[in-house]
């Protein structure tokens, strides 16, 4: 699986730039040819999106895609990277030989953490070379490419990953089940967010209180890095400041891995 | 603790809700010796077991492996032990020599330098690169043996080793087993092959419903289900003038022959019982039960009582 996925973030980093562009140029072109009506704006949102995707703006458009993908992907690894030693009953066989639980679970986290690194940097290198061909063939400005910038994005995007992949763990751990954790994972992850974005929309109680949620910090911390390059928000200040949402990220990353423990540790590892 | 015991549980006991899975058990397991831990499905065999291993936390009652509690000391209990569970489970996208390598670096102690060795002591040399995905039961049931064998261990607990094996794998288990307590390690065998067990278990411990319902050597136990049969013309009188004789420990009247439980060598003794009050046998008989007949009859009573109730 972890080389799927690798696979899979690659050509999505590559392969969206390079749908946008077809995208946008056919788009352009068929307005310009008059083979679709001429809207007010098209040409200007499309021009917009053709220089998104140039190499001087990966570190909002690519690292944004990257994360977007990273977070569903990594819950799924996350889930099945614990999950699977229940169903395989590898669990068991490694305790059976003296493995303590402390351990597989430091062991097993710190991998994900560690393959997380992986993903994510593939995932941006892959999306700046998606972002050089976009351009080279678009005829655009190549130039600009901030690395540090990237790395900084790159940084908070993998930041926001954290939660999520402790708690898909934590799923897997609970339920015994990769199936379960990546579903109960990818299910927190969508409905959390969507259960925020309408909340905030109905009172600023409410905002506050959304303010303390998984979806609202991530978004915090990564349109942070979107809106120091280019485009702001309009609701930007609804979100929560950067150092609540590390602080809250890392609370709750802190909370899933112990519950993660304790249940592992209070656990009776059966056949069941 | 005894030096020479490896393993020891007193009043060992795993509920699970209202389910008595385990009931205050008390077992040792000597240095050199091959203990048979028998019982039928859902005895609490393998919970038993998963307690030794730490693996299922009691209820009540410990577990001590080489003098360490499993449950305040389990890494250093666990450092002596070498187990393959019912169920042998290895991932199955290593091959089986990767797979001995990832258990062996959690032994340490020279263990990786022990993976080829055991492979072929096991023989699954010839197969050591194949993905354990591929294995057949029987490959799989060897390399969960091989796992055992890394750590250099003073206990060596096997929960139904022979699944899977032909005859000769089952022969050559058996071997390895007596091989093993001879290297002066101890051998908890959990086992349904009752003949297996007969032939290389020292002692066995018979559960049922978690309780321990019988223990001591392969002879004891077999022979608790010995008797004589003998024929008589008033089996009424005749019980009545054996009942008295020391060693007697059950009659049973089945229309003019009685079957009496009694220790081996007491025939003529018998006999003479009953010649002296005037009753002539016209048959008389040893019986001799074997393991399977005691085991069957231990689980076959408690089968019945609660098909009854």
């Amino acid at each position: 699986m972890p080389w799927v996925l690798l696979g899979l973030v690659a050509l999505a980093g590559i392969g969206l730039y390079l749908l946008v562009y077809t995208a946008a140029q056919a788009s352009l072109q068929a307005e310009r040819s008059g083979a679709v009506p001429p809207q007010p704006g098209t040409e200007e949102a499309m021009t917009d999106l053709l220089r998104q995707i140039r190499p001087a703006s990966v570190q909002s458009f690519g690292v944004g895609l990257v994360s977007g993908i990273g977070s569903v992907m990594l819950i799924i690894f996350a889930a099945s990277h614990v999950g699977t030693e229940f169903g395989w009953g590898t669990l068991r066989t490694l305790l059976a030989h003296g493995a303590g639980r402390a351990t597989f679970l430091g062991a097993k986290l710190l991998s994900i953490a560690g393959f997380g690194v992986l993903f994510i940097f593939v995932g941006v290198v892959a999306a700046t070379i998606g972002s050089y061909l976009a351009t080279t063939i678009a005829g655009g400005d190549t130039s600009g490419v901030d690395p540090g910038a990237i790395s900084t994005a790159a940084a908070r995007g993998y930041y926001t990953f954290l939660p999520y992949m402790a708690l898909a763990a934590l799923i897997a751990v609970v339920s015994r089940s990769a199936g379960a954790g990546i579903a109960a994972g990818l299910i927190v992850y969508f409905a959390e967010g969507l259960v925020t974005s309408l909340l905030v929309q109905l009172n600023r109680d409410f905002a506050n209180i959304v303010n303390y949620g998984l979806s609202r910090n991530a978004s915090a911390l990564t349109r942070v890095a979107v809106t120091t390059s280019a485009s702001p928000e309009t609701n930007f200040a609804a979100l929560p400041g950067e150092g609540q949402a590390a602080i809250v990220l890392a609370a709750y990353t802190a909370l899933f891995v112990a519950l993660a423990y304790w249940r592992l540790r209070t656990r009776d590892i059966t056949l069941g | 603790m005894p030096q020479d015991v490896v393993l020891q549980t007193s009043g060992l006991t795993k509920r699970f809700g209202e389910l008595i899975a385990v009931d205050h058990l008390d077992l040792h397991v000597n240095r050199g010796e091959v203990v048979g831990l028998l019982g039928p499905n859902g005895a609490g065999k393998s919970t038993t077991i998963g307690m030794v291993l730490g693996l299922v936390a009691p209820t009540a009652g410990s577990a001590q492996v080489l003098g360490h509690d499993v449950a305040t000391h389990r890494e250093k209990a666990l450092a002596g032990v070498g187990a393959m569970l019912e169920v042998t489970s290895f991932y199955p996208y290593l091959s089986g020599r990767d797979n001995l390598v990832a258990v062996a670096l959690l032994r340490g102690h020279g263990a990786l330098a022990r993976v080829d060795p055991v492979l072929t002591r096991i023989g699954l040399a010839p197969r050591g690169g194949s993905t354990f995905r591929t294995y057949s039961l029987g490959m799989r049931q060897r390399l969960g043996i091989a796992s055992t064998l890394l750590g250099d261990p003073a206990l060596v607990i096997l929960d139904e080793p022979a699944n899977g094996l032909d005859p000769a794998g089952q022969r050559e288990i058996r071997e390895l087993i007596r091989e093993l307590a001879k290297e002066g390690r101890g051998v908890l065998l959990a086992s349904h092959l009752l003949h297996e067990v007969e032939q290389v278990c020292d002692r066995v411990i018979v559960i049922k419903k978690g309780r321990l319902i019988a223990s001591g050597t392969i002879a004891e136990v077999a022979h608790r289900g010995n008797y004589y049969e003998i024929s008589v013309p008033d089996a009424g009188r005749a019980s009545s003038a054996l009942r008295a004789l020391p060693g007697v420990k059950e009659i049973r009247v089945a229309g003019s022959t009685l079957e009496v439980v009694a220790e081996a060598g007491r025939g003529a003794e018998l006999n003479r019982a009953l010649a002296s009050a005037g009753i002539y046998a016209s048959a008389l008989v040893p019986r001799t039960s074997s393991l399977e007949d005691v085991f069957l009859e231990l689980t076959e009573s408690e089968s019945d009582a609660a098909a009854a109730s």
